[in-house]
């Protein structure tokens, strides 16, 4: 078994994940491992997709030509790959999906967002798929803050983020309008135009609280507007951007989210910031979100 | 899975190649199905998401499918439009500009479990093709080539994210004849000069097809909440959240016949020889093969 250390936890694994931080432990908290998937899904599940379902405790989960997946209790995960399906493809699912799914079940609150280091704590850019997180961390990463986590950022009971692996997966118009040079990126799939962006340089392996959340959406106007969330309006959108939402339905959690959304909500500032969708303008973007910061620290 | 569902149906495609007019019909279904005492705003107009949106559908596949290849979420699309109709409380009116098409698996995208009934809107494509030009941003040479593309396809730039997933268009004529052609599915076909030049008529029929109310008053408070001129208005005011980023305005003049003024003779001879045979069919050209450059 390959060893690796993610989201704070010791990993032991069966398949090489080469995008994880390798490391030695004696016991494993998640141990992921090669096995046989019904293929009819679970035995009484409470919540049912035609390729995924839940229980409590279980999450069985099916992405067709490549494999089909157990996840149980939080600390396994059963993989069968399917027949012809390549190891990119495998990984690639275990890291987002099963993990994900494994963090639900150890009660983290999963945020689908990415997470920077500002000083001694961190801030979370969350927002719908497309809107512009992983460019705005990979923009950040550039100017030199240090990246905890792309896509899923991973809140422990203790209302901090733990890193998760050193890399911002980033489509190719983004590498290109970022001014990487694509050739010097590997694709995170063959099948996609998506590639890996690493951060080995200026990766946090340290978890830090949570200071601020920023929820990004786009309009078409031209102005990049700050509007703060207070309060109880802070809950729906940890809500809304919890990663795999229906997951927490099915895994009979619901009060276990409620009181960590409740917490963190309490603890943070939250701002919706809305960007102009019709152009690119990351430099205007981030120079906004870093004097927003500056306020935020000086009002600390 | 492939499950076997026991349900009804419960989903009405309305079908059209871009800018044939759908949006028109939604905001007619849209007021059929709402208080018609209240002003009718454009941004409020939702029949339901289009069946390319990206969060419907994964929301009914429930893992992340950003990290699949278009080919590949395409086989997972029929899995997830039966998981939805059995979800409906009742039935849903849903936009689709793809084609009706079988995948490699040999599943239609559009599965009969699903689908309650299409209405497709056809217009005649040299308007289609001013418009279309306008909406895109794309010249009208560089259109009428795309509408005579049998792999055309919309937001399938494989660079990039997009929040709709690709669809396959083909060529006008091919888009036209898939659905037409699409025998095992309950149909009505309508033609947008119709809407246009016989609009009682045209959505009573549509009406009756969709099992929405069908009396004159309810018809009539429909469309007249929907006059183009209306939209128009608002949408100089407040930009329509459906208008593309190439576009000035989604609302535009929405005439027939505006290709008289628009396209040159290469242009419209272009169009006829590409599609001459579908055109013919559905009253485009004259007995003589010319195109009907009546405006009525």
């Amino acid at each position: 078994m390959r060893q690796y250390n993610a989201f704070g936890l010791n990993i032991a694994s069966e398949f090489e994940l080469p995008s994880l931080i390798s490391t030695s432990f004696k016991k494993a908290d998640v141990c992921i491992r090669k096995g046989s998937v019904c293929k009819k899904g679970l035995k009484n599940p409470w919540r049912t997709r035609p390729f995924c379902q839940q229980a409590p405790s279980e999450i069985w989960l099916h992405v067709p030509e490549v494999a089909r997946f157990y996840i149980t209790r939080g600390n396994e995960v059963i993989v069968e790959p399917c027949m012809n399906s390549d190891q990119q493809s495998v990984r690639l699912f275990i890291l987002g999906s099963c993990l994900g799914a494994v963090m639900h079940q150890r009660n983290r609150l999963v945020i689908h967002g990415n997470a920077i280091r500002i000083g001694d704590s961190c801030v979370i850019f969350a927002g719908k798929s497309g809107t512009g997180k992983s460019t705005l961390a990979a923009a950040f990463y550039q100017r030199g803050y240090e990246v905890l986590a792309d896509d899923l950022s991973v809140i422990d009971q203790q209302l901090n983020v733990q890193p998760s692996y050193p890399q911002i997966k980033l489509w190719h118009d983004t590498v290109e309008k970022l001014g990487l040079d694509i050739c010097e990126l590997n694709k995170i799939r063959l099948q996609i135009d998506k590639y890996a962006y690493p951060m080995a340089e200026r990766f946090c392996q340290k978890p830090l609280p949570v200071r601020a959340v920023y929820v990004l959406n786009n309009h078409r106007n031209d102005q990049i507007l700050f509007q703060a969330i207070e309060g109880g309006d802070k809950l729906p959108p940890l809500k809304n951007h919890t990663y795999r939402r229906g997951y927490i339905d099915g895994l009979g959690i619901q009060a276990q989210h409620f009181k960590l959304c409740s917490q963190l909500a309490n603890q943070i500032e939250m701002t919706r910031v809305t960007r102009p969708s019709h152009k690119f303008e990351i430099d205007r973007l981030v120079e906004s979100i870093e004097a927003d910061l500056r306020g935020k620290v000086l009002a600390a | 899975m492939n499950c076997v569902s026991t349900v009804a149906p419960k989903i009405y495609w309305l079908a059209s190649y871009p800018k044939s007019g759908s949006t028109w019909v939604r905001a007619f279904i849209f007021n059929l199905l709402n208080d018609e005492q209240k002003k009718f705003r454009i941004n409020d107009l939702d029949t339901g998401p289009i069946a390319s949106c990206r969060k419907w559908v994964e929301d009914a596949i429930d893992f992340d499918i950003s990290e699949l290849c278009h080919n590949e979420i395409d086989l997972l699309r029929p899995g997830a439009y039966r998981w939805l109709s059995e979800n409906m409380s009742q039935n849903g009116y849903h936009k689709v500009h793809d084609a009706y098409t079988t995948l490699p698996d040999s599943n239609r995208l559009f599965p009969l479990e699903a689908t309650r009934g299409a209405l497709y809107i056809i217009r005649n494509p040299l308007d289609v093709a001013v418009s279309l030009a306008c909406f895109t941003g794309n010249s009208i040479d560089k259109t009428i080539e795309d509408m005579g593309n049998i792999e055309a396809t919309t937001c399938g730039n494989p660079l990039k994210f997009h929040q709709q997933l690709r669809q396959l268009l083909s060529s006008w004529s091919q888009h036209v004849m898939s659905w037409v052609n699409a025998s095992d599915i309950s149909k009505l076909i309508v033609r947008y000069e119709d809407l246009k030049f016989k609009s009682m008529t045209s959505f009573t029929q549509i009406a009756h097809f969709l099992q929405l109310p069908t009396s004159e008053v309810a018809i009539k408070n429909a469309l007249a909440q929907c006059q183009l001129k209306r939209l128009q208005e608002q949408e100089i005011h407040q930009p329509f959240k459906e208008c593309s980023e190439s576009a000035m305005r989604f609302f535009r003049k929405g005439v027939v016949g505006d290709w008289l003024e628009m396209l040159n003779s290469e242009q419209v001879q272009s169009i006829v020889d590409e599609h001459g045979s579908v055109m013919r069919k559905f009253g485009y050209l004259t007995s003589t093969g010319k195109p009907d450059d009546s405006k009525g």
